[in-house]
């Protein structure tokens, strides 16, 4: 492992020399690292320590399972039941529900508002996370009052339900990377549409939250695309490995 | 059987729970599975911090009083390791499978309802704290344990450490400690009959376990080439575990 990037413990010292320092910019820390006033830094997870002298910005890259809403994140959530004035949704299995407000979607006002029913998936945004309250999201940008894609994804009475997968948070966030093949070693989904894949037809809804949707015409696509995320990102597939799985499952799939 | 063997480990083998590990060492073998935060009962909820739910499950049958005190031993523990404040009215469960136990060479033992001694406590509190490295949840530092007992024979005194169920019987006493990564006492249990300077004794050792700073320097190494080589170095074995997991965590990168 390159010296630039060591992987450290919880509690570990970070050396001195690793931390970004910029004359002008603060110092920002991202997941996992915590500031003990006045002067430590100490990682809470294991992982690889990232820095970015650029930005001057320093996170612990790592990879888990549970959720913890960070503001601004991209999920795709279910709605769990509605009350007077908000939704309420799920964002991972056995935790406190997140609520959707009636208004944070585009266009809605208090006499026109979307009529979503429980079980519905919906891609938002999170808005408010706060460690003592439940978190809230919206679907729609508070500053421009557009949607910008977010809102309820699928449509189950039209017979394009499509189907929601899990993942790992750490295939989530490298499926949400703006250059996801260079960067984050995943090209699965350019494959599958590509040549590789014969040109299927699908879009997908992923969610920083570990859940990806797939919608498509076909029952058959939407689960061939489902199963080669899971494997991928079970198995720790490379871009090598991504193309061989690819052109397995289309096989098995004719 | 009792032989101190290498320890052993792997990390995310059960795929449902957010983060597990299977632990084995000193003829022990345990499963931990780790959920959370999650949402508390009711009646676990705390205002303020996350609640610490550990469970240990016995091999065979279900637990009882023992388990319950192994249970509050580690729960304390590791709410002082977990940063709790993070997730307030949250819960953290922690959940302990026994899956194999030393077998006592000289008692002719049936697999019926496992009574628990200290010995095993060291194994515990690894897998614990392995389990909940891999779900990832945020922890005030990492922590290592061993178990030693103090055996009196043919008139002179023995540290033992990872003590088999053999010596545990013989022994005068047994002792269980745990570090934190920072070299601060974490847990501290003894039982049976021992004098002060004993117990120093027992610390002294079992902080060389626990504590050693990594890579051992020429100096050091030669004097532990004296000692038995039963020590090993439990710090570096957590680390180079993790290493390997977040490597191939981090293989895309």
């Amino acid at each position: 492992m390159a010296t630039g990037h060591p992987i450290v413990l919880p509690g570990e010292t970070i050396d001195p020399s690793l931390i970004p320092s910029h004359p002008k910019n603060p110092l920002r820390l991202g997941p996992g690292l915590r500031h003990i006033p006045p002067t430590d830094i100490v990682p809470t997870v294991a992982g690889q320590l990232i820095t970015n002298p650029a930005k001057n910005s320093m996170w612990i890259e790592y990879n888990s399972n549970r959720y913890i809403p960070t503001p601004s994140d991209l999920i795709l959530t279910q709605i769990l039941r509605s009350t007077t004035d908000a939704y309420l949704c799920l964002l991972s299995p056995h935790t406190a529900p997140a609520t959707l407000p009636h208004l944070a979607f585009e266009g809605a006002t208090k006499k026109t508002r979307p009529v979503l029913q429980p079980g519905q998936l919906v891609y938002a945004r999170v808005a408010l996370a706060n460690k003592h309250m439940d978190a809230e999201l919206e679907c729609v940008s508070a500053a421009t009052g557009k949607a910008d894609g977010l809102g309820p994804v699928g449509n189950p009475a039209a017979g394009s339900g499509g189907c929601a997968f899990d993942v790992s948070l750490g295939f989530a966030r490298r499926l949400l990377m703006a250059r996801s093949r260079a960067e984050g070693g995943v090209g699965v989904l350019e494959m599958l549409a590509g040549e590789e894949g014969g040109g299927l037809a699908f879009e997908t809804a992923v969610g920083r939250n570990g859940r990806v949707w797939v919608g498509s015409e076909s029952a058959r696509t939407v689960v061939l695309v489902g199963r080669a995320l899971q494997e991928t990102d079970r198995g720790g597939l490379g871009l090598e490995g991504q193309r061989r799985l690819v052109r397995r499952l289309v096989r098995e799939m004719r | 059987m009792t032989a101190t063997t290498a320890p052993k480990a792997a990390l995310g083998v059960l795929p449902r729970s957010d983060g597990s590990a299977k632990y084995s060492h000193a003829g022990y073998t345990l499963t931990a599975s780790v959920n959370g935060p999650i949402e508390a009962q009711r009646r676990d909820e705390h205002a303020y911090e996350a609640h610490v739910e550990v469970i240990v499950r016995p091999a065979a049958g279900v637990g009882g009083t023992r388990e319950r005190h192994l249970e509050s031993l580690l729960q304390s523990s590791l709410a002082q390791l977990i940063l709790v404040k993070n997730f307030p009215r949250s819960l953290i469960q922690v959940v302990l499978q026994i899956e194999d136990s030393p077998e006592n060479d000289y008692v002719n033992t049936k697999l019926v309802q496992a009574s628990l001694n200290f010995a095993i406590m060291p194994a515990l509190v690894q897998t614990a704290i392995l389990a909940l490295l891999s779900a990832g949840v945020p922890m005030r530092a990492t922590a290592t344990a061993t178990a030693v007992a103090v055996v009196h024979q043919d008139g002179a005194k023995k540290m033992v450490v990872d003590p088999s169920p053999r010596e545990v019987e013989t022994a005068s006493s047994v002792h269980v400690l745990a570090f934190t990564s920072h070299n601060g006492l974490l847990l501290a249990e003894s039982e049976g009959d021992f004098t002060v300077g004993e117990w120093d004794d027992v610390y002294e050792t079992a902080k060389e376990i626990c504590c050693r700073s990594t890579p051992a320097k020429e100096g050091t190494a030669m004097v532990l080439d004296d000692e038995e080589p039963s020590a090993t170095d439990m710090r570096q074995f957590l680390r180079s575990t993790m290493e390997s997991k977040v490597a191939a965590d981090l293989h895309w990168k």
